[in-house]
C-alpha cells in the first residue's frame, strides 16, 4: 500500500454504538484525505459525528462504540498502516497515539484529571514517548512547550492544578500537552467552544501560528464555518454520520454543491451586507436510530426528488478535481 | 493544613462536652441512683440493707448533692483527665475502660480493614466489568449483606461455624488464653476468633462501600480525562490505575466519617450477642446499675475515638485530593 502523498487517508469509516435501545450509526461512511502540513476542516451540526470520527481514528472510542468498517491509513516512510487493523490496546497503536497523532479535546475543564497538576499530565506524555529523557529534561521540555503556547509564568504554572487555571489557560495547557511530542497530525476537536468568546480568537491565532511553525497537518473540527474559512485548506462537511461534501476551501465556499452545504453557508450571519440575515435550514435532524432510507438529508432538503432521494442512498461522485459530493443532484453517469 | 488540624481539634472540645452532657443527663433520667440500684440487688439476694450505710455511700459518692453540682464536678474532673470512679467496680473509670477497650478497638479496627480492603477492589471490579457475571454476583451478595440484620447474621455465622467445625467459636479467645498475658500465641488465638465478629460488624459497611465505589468509578470511567489519557498512548491498565481508580477512591475515603460510628455501635451489639469481653457488656451493665460515671466515661471515650478517626480520615482526604486541600484547609 502506498500513501499517495497523504499523511492520513480515511476510507468508508463506519462506527456504531451498540446498546439496549439498538444500534446507533454514529458514523456511517466518512472519507477524506489529509496532506502533510495542511489543515482540514470538518464541519457539521452538533451530533453529526465529528468527535466520534476523531475517536475512531485514534481508536479511543468510548464503551459500546465499535468501528465496523473502513480504513484509516497513516503514512509511514512512504508506506501506509491501516490503524483499524491494529490491536486496540497493543503497543503499535499506543506508539502512534500522542506521538504521531495527537488530539486536543472539546472540554478543557474536564479533560485534565482534577487531582494531578497539569505538569504531571504533560510530562507523563513526554516521558512515555521519549524513553531516554530524564525527569528534569522532560520537565524542561514541558515548560518550554507551555512557554510556546503563551502560558504566563510557565515555570510555576506547570505545578498548578487544573481548577486553579482559567478556561483559556487550561486550553493552552491542553494544546501544549498535545504538541509536546511533536505529532505529524493534530486533531483539534472544537478547541474553542468551551472557552470565552474573547479567548476563542486568541486560541485560534495560537493554533494557526503553531501550525505554521511546526508544520504538522491539522484536522480542525468545528461547527463554525468562519473558523474553517480562516484556517482550513480543505473542508469535509458531515451530516448525520456521513461525509456529504469534500473539497478545497475555495470549492466549498464558492461552489458548494450539496444542498446541506449551501444551507450551512446561508446560515452564516451576513454582517458584510450591513444587516444580519440568518437563513436557518428547515426541519430538524432525524434520530440516528431510525432506519432512514435514502439520503439522510432528504426530509429537510428543498431539492428532494420524490422516488429517488427518499429511496436510494446517493453515491459519492467526484464532480470536479478533488471536489466530491454525495447527492442525487449529481448522478454518477453524468460524469466522465 | 496545620491550621485546619488545630481548628478541628479545638472543635472537638465542645463536641465532647455536649455529647457527654447528654449522656450524663440521660443516664440520670430514670428514677433512683446507683445506691438504690445497689440496694435492690442486695435485697434480691436476701441480704439486709442498712439505711444508714446507704446514706453514707450516697455522701461518699456525692450522690446527695443536687444534680447540677454533680454534673459540674464531673465536667471539671474530666477536663483534668479524671473520669471519676465506677461505684460498681469500685475502681477508677479509666482503669475499667483500659482493661476492656483494646478488644473493642481491635474488633472495630479489623472490621474497618475488612470493609475497605474487600469493598474497594470489588467495587472497582464491578464497575470495570459492569453487567458481567462477577458484577451481578457481587451486587447480589452486597444486596443480601445490606438486608440482613447484624444479630441474625451473627447467629447464622455461629451456626455455620458450629456445623462445619463442631466447635462454638464464641468469645475472643480459646479457654486456655482467656486470662493469659499477651503473647504471640495469644494474639494468634485471637486472630482465629476475631474474624467472626469482624465479619458480622463489617459486612453491612462493606456492602455499602462496594456500591459507593462502583457508582463512583462508573462515573469517573466516562469522564473526558480518561479518554485524554488513552489518547496519550498510555496502556489501559495504567490509565485506569492512575486516573479513574485514584479519583474514585476520594469519595470513598470520605465515607470513613460515617462508617466509624456504625462500626463502633455494630461492635457493641455483636459483642453483646456473642458475649465478647469488650466494653459492650460493661457499658450495658453500667446502664442497668446507673453506674453513671462509668457509663458517661465510656460514651466519652468512644465519642473521642470516633472523632479522632473522622479527623484522620479528613486529613487523609485533604492529602489525597488537592481540590479539598485548596478549598477548605
Ligand atoms: N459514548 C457514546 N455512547 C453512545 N452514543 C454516543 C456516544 N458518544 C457519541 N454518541 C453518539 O454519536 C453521535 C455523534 O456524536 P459526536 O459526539 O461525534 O457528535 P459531534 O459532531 O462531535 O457533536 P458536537 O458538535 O456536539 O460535539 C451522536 O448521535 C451521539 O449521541
Ligand atoms: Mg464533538
Amino acid at each position: 500500500m502506498t500513501d499517495n502523498g497523504n499523511v492520513l487517508t480515511v476510507r468508508n469509516l463506519k462506527t456504531h454504538f451498540f446498546s439496549r435501545e439498538g444500534t446507533l450509526k454514529a458514523i456511517d461512511g466518512v472519507d477524506f484525505e489529509l496532506k502533510p502540513g495542511e489543515v482540514l476542516g470538518i464541519a457539521g451540526e452538533s451530533g453529526c459525528g465529528k468527535s466520534v470520527t476523531a475517536q475512531s481514528i485514534l481508536r479511543i472510542l468510548p464503551k459500546h462504540g465499535r468501528t465496523v468498517d473502513g480504513e484509516v491509513l497513516l503514512s509511514r516512510n512512504g508506506a501506509a498502516v491501516d490503524l483499524l487493523t491494529l490491536d486496540e490496546e497493543g503497543p503499535e497503536i499506543r506508539r502512534i497515539r500522542g506521538k504521531e497523532i495527537a488530539m486536543i479535546f472539546q472540554e478543557p475543564m474536564t479533560s485534565f484529571s482534577p487531582v494531578h497538576t497539569i505538569g504531571n499530565q504533560i510530562i507523563e506524555s513526554i516521558r512515555l514517548h521519549n524513553r531516554g529523557l530524564s525527569k528534569r529534561e522532560a520537565r524542561a521540555r514541558a515548560i518550554d512547550m507551555l512557554h510556546r503556547v503563551g502560558m504566563p509564568n510557565p515555570a510555576s504554572t506547570i505545578d498548578e492544578y487544573p481548577f486553579n487555571l482559567s478556561g483559556g489557560m487550561r486550553q493552552r495547557a491542553m494544546i501544549a500537552m498535545a504538541l509536546s511530542c511533536g505529532p505529524r497530525v493534530l486533531i483539534a476537536d472544537e478547541p474553542t467552544t468551551a472557552v470565552d468568546v474573547t479567548i476563542q480568537a486568541q486560541v485560534l491565532e495560537l493554533l494557526k501560528e503553531l501550525q505554521g511553525q511546526l508544520g504538522m497537518a491539522v484536522i480542525m473540527i468545528t461547527h463554525d464555518l468562519g473558523v474553517i474559512a480562516e484556517l482550513a485548506d480543505r473542508v469535509l462537511i458531515m451530516y448525520l454520520g456521513k461525509g456529504v461534501e469534500f473539497g478545497t476551501v475555495e470549492q466549498i465556499f464558492h461552489n458548494p454543491l450539496h444542498p446541506y452545504t449551501r444551507g450551512l453557508l446561508a446560515s452564516i450571519p451576513k454582517l458584510t451586507r450591513g444587516r444580519e440575515v440568518i437563513e436557518p435550514i428547515q426541519g430538524t435532524v432525524p434520530s440516528p436510530y431510525d432506519p432512514l432510507t435514502g439520503c439522510p438529508f432528504n426530509p429537510r432538503c428543498a431539492h428532494r426528488m420524490a422516488g429517488v432521494c427518499d429511496l436510494e442512498m446517493p453515491e459519492v461522485v467526484e464532480v470536479e478535481e478533488g471536489h466530491r459530493v454525495a447527492c442525487h443532484l449529481y448522478p454518477k453517469d453524468a460524469q466522465t | 493544613m496545620g491550621e485546619f488540624i488545630v481548628r478541628r481539634l479545638l472543635l472537638m472540645i465542645p463536641t465532647l462536652i455536649i455529647v457527654s452532657s447528654i449522656a450524663f443527663f440521660v443516664i440520670q433520667a430514670p428514677p433512683g441512683d446507683f445506691v438504690s440500684a445497689h440496694a435492690a440487688r442486695l435485697e434480691e439476694r436476701g441480704q439486709d440493707v442498712d439505711r444508714a450505710v446507704l446514706e453514707a455511700m450516697r455522701a461518699r459518692y456525692g450522690l446527695d448533692q443536687p444534680i447540677h453540682v454533680q454534673y459540674f464536678r464531673w465536667v471539671r474532673n474530666m477536663l483534668r483527665g479524671d473520669l471519676g470512679v465506677s461505684f460498681d467496680w469500685n475502681a477508677p473509670v479509666t482503669a475499667v475502660i483500659a482493661r476492656r477497650i483494646p478488644n473493642s478497638i481491635l474488633i472495630s479496627l479489623v472490621s474497618f480493614l475488612y470493609v475497605y480492603i474487600v469493598a474497594i477492589p470489588i467495587g472497582m471490579l464491578s464497575a470495570v466489568r459492569q453487567y458481567s457475571l462477577a458484577d451481578y454476583f457481587f451486587t447480589f451478595v452486597a444486596f443480601i449483606g445490606l438486608g440482613i440484620p447484624n444479630f441474625l447474621f451473627a447467629l447464622v455465622v455461629l451456626w455455620l461455624v458450629f456445623s462445619a467445625t463442631g466447635s462454638v467459636m464464641i468469645g475472643l479467645f480459646s479457654t486456655e488464653y482467656v486470662d493469659a498475658a499477651w503473647s504471640w500465641s495469644r494474639l494468634l488465638d485471637m486472630a482465629r476468633h476475631i474474624w467472626i465478629p469482624a465479619l458480622i460488624v463489617g459486612t453491612e459497611g462493606t456492602a455499602k462501600i462496594v456500591r459507593v465505589m462502583r457508582a463512583n468509578l462508573l462515573d469517573e470511567l466516562q469522564k473526558p480525562y480518561v479518554m485524554v489519557a488513552r489518547a496519550k498512548g498510555l496502556p489501559q491498565a495504567r490509565v485506569n490505575y492512575k486516573y479513574p481508580f485514584r479519583i474514585a477512591v476520594n469519595p470513598v475515603v470520605s465515607t470513613i466519617g460515617w462508617t466509624l460510628p456504625s462500626l463502633v455501635t455494630g461492635e457493641m451489639l455483636v459483642s453483646l450477642v456473642l458475649g465478647l469481653p469488650t466494653l459492650a457488656p460493661v457499658f450495658f451493665r453500667s446502664l442497668q446499675m446507673q453506674d453513671m460515671y462509668l457509663a458517661g466515661g465510656i460514651v466519652f471515650v468512644l465519642t473521642f475515638l470516633t472523632l479522632i478517626g473522622t479527623l484522620v480520615s479528613d486529613i487523609l482526604l485533604g492529602w489525597i485530593d488537592p481540590r479539598i486541600r485548596f478549598s477548605s484547609m
